[in-house]
């Protein structure tokens, strides 16, 4: 049925992990409306062409995923200790796997900007003079994005799941995606600060 | 309620016929909204009485889609949406007020 399988299987994945987010009771019913609007996205006959489509079914379930955090986070969910033993009963995990989470988020991070550096290559290079410079202003891009990363590594106090020098390998090896991937998942960010008992 | 810019949007496009039966991508598409800012705007509507909900009936021509959630304004929400937005036309300058505080319940209420 639908033109795109494999997007609108990543876009509903995606919808799922923001629905655990809700309290069980109100969870399965907001996930089968919101799962159920991609189809209609993804055949969207108005939207040219059908990559737009696949933007716009991602940034439809980016949406949701801002939705449900600000329904969880407003009083439809009630206190928190109610959200929590509500999320106990609904048989599923207790909340979304923070680590896949985190790798979908940084993934479709990488997918866009590679999608905005391909635009940039083929916009500035088919003009009249097609030279090098525009693969130049990219490579700047991906050292300037590369530093920043490294800097952050040697500045961070704490870095999530691997060790430092390791994030350093992984941000030198892959340009891009290592630095993305060192942000959204092995950053302690001062929102999320590491709790105090696993620093003792 | 505060009406902000996509808050009115929104009870235009439910106005322009209230019997008329919305469903998520419709309504986002009508209104040019995100879906970040157009459910949690449901959800609270909803939560007001302002909006009514129903599931779509499981056609056989619908070639395996799932079911889709319709949105309708109820009467009470339909009579307090044309008030508000005439009361927003009603008043000079009122887009700038409104974008300035957020509603209650939204982030931000800019346009």
């Amino acid at each position: 049925m639908s033109r795109a399988p494999a997007v609108r299987r990543i876009a509903e994945w995606l919808i799922h992990a923001a629905c655990r987010r809700l309290p069980a009771d109100e969870r399965g019913e907001r996930c089968r409306e919101w799962t159920a609007e991609l189809p209609a996205i993804l055949d969207d006959e108005s939207v040219h062409p059908p990559f737009r489509r696949t933007l716009r079914a991602l940034a439809f379930s980016a949406g949701i995923s801002r939705t449900t955090r600000r329904l969880s986070r407003s009083s439809l969910a009630g206190s928190r200790r109610t959200r929590e033993s509500q999320w106990r009963a609904g048989g599923l995990p207790a909340r979304p796997s923070d680590l896949a989470v985190r790798v979908a988020r940084g993934l479709v991070v990488w997918l866009v900007v590679v999608a905005g550096l391909v635009t940039l290559i083929t916009v500035l290079g088919t003009g009249p003079h097609p030279s090098t410079w525009p693969l130049l202003i990219v490579v700047a891009l991906g050292v300037g994005f590369d530093v920043y990363c490294l800097e952050d590594i040697a500045r961070a106090a704490e870095v999530r799941y691997l060790r430092k020098w390791l994030w350093v390998v992984i941000c030198l090896i892959q340009m891009p995606l290592g630095g993305i991937l060192y942000l959204s998942i092995g950053r302690v960010g001062p929102a999320r600060p590491v709790p105090p008992s696993s620093l003792s | 309620m505060k009406l902000t810019g996509p808050l009115e949007r929104v009870l235009k496009v439910l106005v322009a016929d209230p019997a008329a039966q919305h469903y998520g991508y419709d309504l986002m598409k009508a209104a040019r909204l995100p879906s970040g800012t157009l459910y949690p705007m449901l959800a609270r509507l909803q939560q007001e009485g302002l909006l009514d909900s129903q599931w779509e009936e499981q056609r056989p021509d619908a070639g395996g889609r799932p079911p889709r959630k319709y949105y309708r304004l109820t009467a009470e929400g339909a009579r307090v949406a044309r008030l508000e937005l005439a009361r927003a036309s009603a008043e000079p300058g009122s887009k700038r007020n409104v974008a300035a505080r957020p509603a209650h319940g939204t982030q931000g209420g800019a346009l």
